[in-house]
């Protein structure tokens, strides 16, 4: 399996069509419940910091396979002011949204492998595997 | 994942003997069931997980919209999870940082130890008790080439650490005074004039310099806005307040020091003390000085060291053992 | 205990009324109206604490941060209606002597 596919997020609307389409391939690589669920919990929490700090940003989906298991890649991509103190937003009970739990270490926690890159005025990009177990 | 497989059993068991008996035994294994997942970083999408596993296996014709109502339930849970793992980290780290400022609570006693001394004539008593464990109350005793006793007692504005901070700076620039010429006013002129360049502008600190001459049992004293001590008239049985006029260390560089003086007869007592000592409050109501005075001299028979430890223990019980603020008394008895 | 501040303004003067207690709890917000008020030049900034039944040594540091900003920015810091107990901090302190406290409506406690 070698496909890609993207979500562009412009409203907040997209946010549920990102998790959708997220879900779906998960389902396909074959992920449980559970799973599906913090997959899709995950991509809420990229998506709507595209749709709150960068306005416009895309969303990718990739099935990747290394030597032992299957997993599931997601790509966020935004050509946003970018994040300055980076050290900072990945700080437990720093999230800007209010919520607890909630925002990037969020989303470290429900994925399995984490990166995030981010230039100042640039934009940013987050890449987060989930691995098939 | 053996193990939570192993509890998946456990958990349909146990669920099945609840459904059929509606035992309280089981709801008792369902908590143990719990904590044990706790332990286990189990979040709570997951114990639903094997709720919904566990109904499967016992009722495979379950209704579909049952399963997906589930579903919709394991869904809401998943916040709630990524919340439980959020306090546990912060608690991790709190715990982290409670040792750290444990480890600097020790550094400052050692920085700010200083040795109570022992003066013929001179009964000394000195308590200092901090409200959190860094202390904004500072103690400090030299002694002169002549025999004099020098005492200064501060407060820091505010607690915890920033107090903390600041009091190591009086105390390093305090040392770097030359030993030999020690007038109250000057000490704290000096003092003044360092904190007034080295502090931020809402830091101030209050002090109160005495210099006990052995030779003719005369005390001269300077304050620096600090809570005014008390003189006791032992003959007399009367309090008196002794205090110099003079601004708080920090706030203008050209404050000055009145310096009085005190003749101290025998059986008689100086004073110092914080406003930890004098704004003790009992519920919502504040402790007036005179009950403070009065404590004091419920206690005075006994050597200085045990008066002033047991003025604290009376203080800290009426306030339910939670001081709101670092406490210090000092106190000076003239033997003989 | 909550702090309420109440900030009005008629032409040169600006009347920050306080009720309640200024403790290390109170003193940040105090300080955040407080602090960006001396700095607008010309003005006389009037503090009343008739309601003020408690302060602590926090409280006066925020009142001394805004002196020295007065000094500076050309504005003036006036304290009214100052209960005893509040007075009986100032004047130990010495600030008395370099405050501008207008103790002769002193509310009783």
């Amino acid at each position: 399996m070698d496909f890609q596919s993207c979500v562009n997020i412009k409203k907040e609307w997209d946010i549920v069509g990102a998790r959708q389409l997220g879900r779906d391939i998960a389902r396909k690589i074959g992920f449980g419940t559970v799973d599906q669920a913090r997959i899709a919990t995950a991509i809420s929490e990229l998506a709507r910091n595209i749709y709150l700090y960068a306005g416009t940003g895309k969303i990718c989906f990739e099935a990747i396979e290394d030597m032992n298991h299957k997993g599931l890649r997601i790509v966020a991509m935004d050509d946003g002011p970018g994040i300055k103190e980076l050290s900072q937003v990945m700080e437990d009970g720093f999230s800007t949204s209010g919520g607890l739990g909630a925002g990037l270490p969020g989303v470290k926690r429900l994925m399995d492998d984490f990166d995030i890159q981010s230039e100042d005025g640039k934009g940013t990009e987050i890449k987060a595997v989930k691995w098939l177990r | 994942m053996s193990t939570l497989k192993l509890d998946l059993e456990n958990y349909k068991e146990l669920m099945q003997q609840y459904i059929e008996t509606q035992d309280e035994q089981a709801l008792y294994q369902a908590e143990q069931f719990s904590k044990h997942s706790m332990q286990q970083n189990i979040s709570p999408e997951e114990i639903i997980n094997v709720h919904v596993q566990s109904l499967q296996h016992l009722y495979p014709d379950m209704p579909e919209h049952i399963r997906s109502s589930l579903d919709f339930l394991l869904e809401t849970m998943i916040s709630y999870g990524l919340a439980y793992q959020e306090y546990q980290s912060l608690r991790e780290r709190q715990l982290e940082l409670k040792s750290e400022i444990s480890v600097a609570a020790n550094m400052q006693k050692t920085l700010l130890a200083t040795e109570k001394p022992e003066i013929e004539g001179l009964d000394v008593g000195a308590i200092s008790i901090p409200a959190k464990q860094m202390n904004g109350d500072y103690y400090h005793f030299v002694k002169d080439d002549s025999g004099a006793l020098g005492v200064a007692i501060a407060d820091v504005v505010g607690k915890g650490v920033p107090a903390a901070l600041c009091m190591s700076m009086i105390k390093y620039s305090m040392d770097s005074f030359p030993e030999n010429r020690m007038d109250p006013g000057v000490i704290l002129g000096s003092l003044n004039r360092v904190v007034e360049r080295n502090v931020d502008s809402s830091m101030f600190i209050t002090m109160f310099y005495g210099l006990y001459n052995i030779n003719n049992h005369t005390f001269r004293f300077s304050s620096a806005g600090h809570e005014p001590g008390y003189y006791y008239d032992s003959k007399q049985d009367y309090f008196e307040e002794i205090d110099a006029s003079g601004l708080v260390l920090g706030v203008s560089p050209e404050a000055t020091y009145e310096q009085c003086t005190k003749e101290v007869h025998v059986g008689d007592m100086i004073i110092m003390l914080t406003d930890g000592v004098t704004e003790c409050r009992q519920g919502d109501r504040f402790i007036e000085e005179d009950e403070v005075l009065e404590i004091i001299k419920q206690y005075a028979h006994l050597p200085a060291q045990e008066t002033v430890e047991h003025v604290y223990k009376h203080f800290e019980r009426l306030q339910d053992f939670q001081l709101r603020d670092d406490f210090t008394l000092i106190i000076l008895k003239r033997k003989v | 205990m909550n702090l309420t501040i109440d900030v009005t303004n008629k032409e040169k003067i600006t009347t920050v009324s306080l009720a309640g207690e200024v403790d290390a709890f109170t003193a940040p917000k105090l300080k955040e109206t407080l602090l960006p008020l001396t700095k607008e030049s010309g003005q006389t900034i009037e503090v009343d604490l008739q309601e003020v039944s408690y302060m602590d040594s926090t409280g006066l540091g925020v009142f001394i941060s805004a002196l020295k900003s007065t000094k500076e920015h050309d504005t003036a810091l006036k304290l009214i209606q100052m209960q005893e107990r509040v007075y009986r901090l100032f004047k130990i302190t010495g600030l008395t002597e370099i405050m501008d406290i207008d103790n002769t409506v002193r509310g009783g406690m």
